[in-house]
């Protein structure tokens, strides 16, 4: 039971894990804090561990997709990330391949139903 | 918050960061009190939060983008082979060696009768048997392991570069290729047959490195002349023992540089350009340390010949007195050092030759496939 149990969950969590990047980048058009993500992201039904969600930014900012910065002003001082211009370019190229997979397995899943 | 939630807080923050390098540390720990802060004003509870981000060790592994192994998996079984083979020389020599240190005691102790012989043998190899055997073995293990940690290290550099190398030529194409792509241009030509380095060409250097060393560092005496003086048989040793400290640390430090080279042709495989390059700078350093040894310390023991010599009558044939009566150290570390000379010439001359030859034409870029 166990095993199978441990199986159904890695595969599940391969199959989210490459929309991870994706999903982020699409939600950093205006700058955000992490929470706040956290929040927009599970609105829209996509949930994410903080422990995946932080080390994740923070690749992508090493990588040059998102630029942050610590913002004092407030209660307490947040770390905001925003999309670069690249992190914009490549976003939107996979965006593209995104939708053409979507929509292969659309049609794979289809016909199973069929 | 309150305090005891906040004492949570910081325990779980001070486990994550800990485990992260010293320049991420403050940075995390800002972003981790932000959020835990953040969620907890949302209405979740303390245990509840930091259930939820699980445990901290595997949250700090995520933040580490760097691999986690002292020897990968390309390495690994070469590593375990030479491991293994290291291992059973020392061993097998280091308890050879004191089971016969530990009869030698037993003749010494001739005068107990035939029990007392025997424990004397028994103990004396076993106690000397298991303290060497584990402190030789250790060594071994950890020579063995650095030099394939070391190997690791630059290969993983070596791939860094190449990657670097091939994203430069593909800029300005589309996202996709930017990412490290394989195309059988990346396919190594298989090395020419004579270029191929086996392991059984491997194992005989390996096994004599590992049985030599371990026989200097153990037992330096047993080289030497062997004269029974009455009923108690004498070592006079040809080296000379009273410098052995300063000499012995050159010694294994020769050795050891010849077992690492000898673990790169294992783990490349091939003769190539790295080989030859491993070849011709551990020769070198080989000539460098033989050169120290023979010429700059007083290597040979200089009473040698006069130790002999002092035996009484028939043990020794007119012709070896002869001989020893030229026993010149300078003479015999000069023959010694053009013996190690002329081999170790040899020695680059033969990975230069094969590489040149065979290795190199194979390596090189200008790749084409004829049909």
């Amino acid at each position: 039971m166990g095993e199978e149990k441990d199986l159904r969950s890695s595969l599940s969590m391969e199959l989210r894990r490459g929309t991870l990047a994706l999903s982020v980048l699409s939600q950093m058009k205006e700058a955000k804090y992490g929470y706040s993500l956290v929040q927009s992201l599970e609105e829209k039904g996509i949930s994410i561990d903080p422990n995946t969600l932080y080390p994740l930014l923070r690749r992508l900012e090493k990588q040059g997709l998102l630029e942050s910065r610590w913002e004092t002003g407030g209660s307490k001082p947040r770390k905001y990330y925003h999309r670069t211009d690249y992190g914009t370019q490549i976003y939107e190229e996979l965006k593209a391949q995104w939708e053409e997979l979507s929509e292969g397995m659309e049609n794979l899943l289809k016909e199973e139903e069929s | 918050m309150n305090n005891r939630d906040r004492e949570l807080m910081e325990r779980y923050i001070y486990q994550v960061v800990r485990r992260l390098p010293g320049n991420q540390r403050e940075e995390v720990r800002m972003e981790l009190q932000e959020l835990i802060s953040d969620m907890e004003e949302a209405g979740e509870s303390m245990e509840d939060i930091l259930t939820r981000m699980g445990d901290p060790a595997k949250f700090a592994e995520k933040y580490q983008d760097r691999t986690h192994c002292l020897i990968g998996p390309e390495y690994y079984d070469n590593y375990i082979w030479l491991l293994r083979i290291v291992l059973i020389c020392v061993s097998v020599t280091v308890v050879a060696v004191s089971a016969i240190q530990g009869i030698r005691e037993g003749f010494l102790a001739a005068d107990t009768g035939y029990a007392g012989v025997l424990a004397t043998v028994v103990v004396y190899s076993a106690a000397r048997g298991f303290t060497e055997l584990f402190a030789s073995c250790l060594t071994a293990f950890g020579g063995v392991t650095l030099a394939f940690a070391v190997m690791e290290r630059r290969k993983i550099k070596v791939d860094m570069k190449k990657e670097k190398k091939w994203s430069v030529n593909d800029l300005g194409d589309n996202f996709s290729v930017k990412q490290k792509i394989w195309t059988p241009n990346h396919l190594s030509p298989i090395p020419h047959k004579k270029a191929v380095i086996s392991r059984a060409d491997s194992v005989v250097g390996i096994v004599f490195i590992v049985i030599f060393g371990v026989l200097l560092i153990f037992v330096p005496q047993i080289f030497g002349a062997v004269l029974r003086e009455g009923e108690v048989i004498r070592i006079i040793p040809v080296f000379n023992l009273e410098q052995w400290d300063v000499i012995l640390p050159l010694f294994i430090l020769s050795l050891a540089v010849a077992l690492a080279d000898e673990a790169l042709r294992l783990v490349v495989g091939h003769y190539c350009k790295v080989v030859m390059i491993s070849s011709i700078a551990s020769g070198i350093l080989q000539i460098i340390l033989a050169c120290i040894i023979l010429k700059v310390f007083p290597f040979w023991n200089p009473d040698f010949a006069a130790e002999i010599a002092a035996q009484p009558g028939d043990q020794i044939s007119p012709a070896v007195r002869g001989a020893l009566a030229r026993w010149d150290g300078t003479l015999i570390s000069n023959a010694f050092l053009v013996f190690i000379i002329a081999v170790t010439a040899l020695e680059i001359g033969s990975a230069v030759y094969h590489t040149l030859r065979y290795g190199v034409k194979n390596t090189s870029d200008g790749f084409s496939v004829t049909r």
